[in-house]
């Protein structure tokens, strides 16, 4: 689904990613874990066309339409509802307003949000801002699905929550999905497919790992599946390799 | 109405009341010499014949209508000349320099360049209140499009939208609400640059006629002239808050 090959992401100076060869199969749900500050994002940015790489390509096997980013933040138009955010994309699509804001309902439905649709972001909870961003990009009907540390910002619960909605959707879609994320349990409760990142400056991918834990899951009890706790302890090792002391400062600016 | 904003309101209106009958006081005691401070219920009886008389309707006017479309052809001015220098860079590198000019000067000093060019017709006065205006608006529109949130461009943009969209999605919006952070602000612009340009030349005008009372000495009739100055500021300003409340509706909640 997507092949990114030798890529090399910098702003000036040294590269803080370098050789990053990364394969993500069709229906696989796939995990890239490293250090705050690694570059981690910057693959999904080229990945969309928001940034440019030094150097390195990158297939997909789909169209730019059909690939969906969910960003960190919640930012979400300030001055559009609720209904009008998760419409945006459709619109954008050239669909009639109408038809638009039907599907955005509907979307908002599937996302427990039915009856919100006239609120404002201002009065809509974190998480329930979350959810609009997670409908805005799922009412598009993506085929890849790339998403960059989407739930660090919320409480443990819904976090939980949301993660375990997102995760039955993308088992029933049968989605492809390549998360960014710092949270080592959350990446392997979640993938198929764990890949861990050096430190930077010139940050490669330092190894992958299966998840064997079978399908469909829950978030909660893929935690209690006997090969969860090693390989948590493996990947933990693996990002401690050369680290950099605590307090130094990280390379590269975008987490 | 809440009790808090009445409590309030009674506080104001005691408050305004309480200096005004301290002011009567003063002229009844002879502290005060009426030819220069003329009590309240001598400035209020200039008032009342003013506007029985009629003589006030035709200057309010003028001044009205040149503030107004001053207002109008600023914001429109601002607006087009904010969005040309911040979307393409050699508008503003031309731009810029002459805005932060006219920026730092006191601009109400281009009102006799004005008269010189236009005469003391309405179109001095509307050329000062536009200016005042205009440099006002462009910078709210310049910086606000220059600080638009990069995260929802990218939003945009990842969402497949064009220039089209960011202009309608993104950039509109949010520079709107910097724009109407300035509004009443240029309200205030507008009425300044009528009133200075007909206190400087014109033949009619609140500005004028404040010129005429201050050339007569006449303490009563200049008082009662900045009264129905702030009158009507005041109701344009409730005008200005009512515009910004139903366009940001999004950030009163």
């Amino acid at each position: 689904m997507l092949r990114v090959n030798g890529l090399a992401v910098g702003f000036g100076g040294e590269p803080i990613l370098d050789g990053i060869d990364l394969n993500v199969a069709a229906g696989e749900f796939a995990t890239l874990v490293g250090p705050s500050g690694s570059g981690k994002t910057s693959i999904l940015r080229v990945v969309t066309g928001l940034l440019e790489p030094l150097r390195g390509t990158y297939e997909l096997d789909v169209g730019p339409r059909d690939v969906g980013f969910l960003f960190q933040d919640d930012a979400l138009l300030a001055w559009r509802t609720a209904r009008q955010n998760v419409a945006l994309g459709l619109r954008i699509r050239e669909l009639p307003v109408s038809e638009a804001d039907e599907r955005a309902e509907h979307w908002l439905s599937a996302l427990g949000l039915a009856g919100l649709g006239d609120r404002y972001p201002a009065q809509l909870s974190g998480g329930q801002r979350k959810r609009v961003a997670i409908a805005q990009i799922l009412a598009l009907r993506p085929r890849l699905l790339l998403m960059d540390e989407p739930f660090a910002a919320l409480d443990a619960i819904v976090r939980t929550r949301i993660t375990q909605e997102l995760l039955e959707w993308v088992e029933r879609e049968h989605l492809t999905v390549l998360l960014v994320t710092h949270d080592l349990e959350e990446a392997i409760s979640a993938s198929d497919v764990v890949h861990v990142l050096g430190h930077g400056p010139r940050a490669a991918i330092r190894a992958s790992h299966r998840v064997p834990i079978p399908r469909p899951r829950l978030v909660l009890e893929a935690r209690s599946h006997p090969s969860f706790g090693p390989l948590l302890r493996r990947l933990w090792d693996e990002l401690a390799v050369d680290a950099p002391p605590e307090g130094s400062p990280a390379h590269g600016a975008t987490a | 109405m809440t009790t808090r904003r009445r409590v309030l309101l009674v506080r104001r209106a005691v408050a305004l009341l309480v200096l005004l009958a301290i002011w009567e006081g003063m002229s009844v005691a002879g502290w005060a010499d009426p030819f220069y401070a003329p009590p309240p219920s001598a400035v209020g009886q200039v008032l009342a014949e003013l506007i029985a008389g009629g003589d006030l309707w035709p200057h309010l006017g003028a001044t009205v209508i040149a503030a107004f479309a001053g207002l109008v052809v600023g914001l429109a001015l601002g607006v087009t000349l904010g969005f040309a220098a911040a979307l393409a860079p050699p508008v503003a590198d031309l731009l810029e320099p002459v805005m932060i000019l006219l920026n730092a000067i006191p601009r109400v000093i281009l009102a006799p360049l004005f008269v010189i060019w236009l005469g003391i017709g309405l179109a001095s006065k509307l050329a000062l209140a536009t200016i005042l205006v205009a440099v006002l608006i462009f910078f709210a529109v310049y910086n606000g499009v220059r600080e638009v949130d990069v995260r929802l461009v990218e939003r945009v943009r990842t969402l497949g939208g064009g220039r089209r969209f960011l202009v309608r999605e993104v950039y509109v919006p949010s520079v709107t609400s910097w724009v109407l952070g300035s509004f009443k602000v240029a309200v205030g612009f507008a009425f300044t640059g009528a009133v200075v340009g007909e206190f400087v030349a014109s033949s009619r005008g609140l500005g004028y006629l404040l010129q005429f009372a201050q050339s007569t000495y006449n303490a009563s009739l200049t008082i009662a002239l900045i009264f129905v100055i702030m009158a009507v500021v005041l109701l344009l300003f409730a005008c200005a808050e009512r515009i910004e409340r139903r366009l940001l509706r999004w950030r009163y909640l």
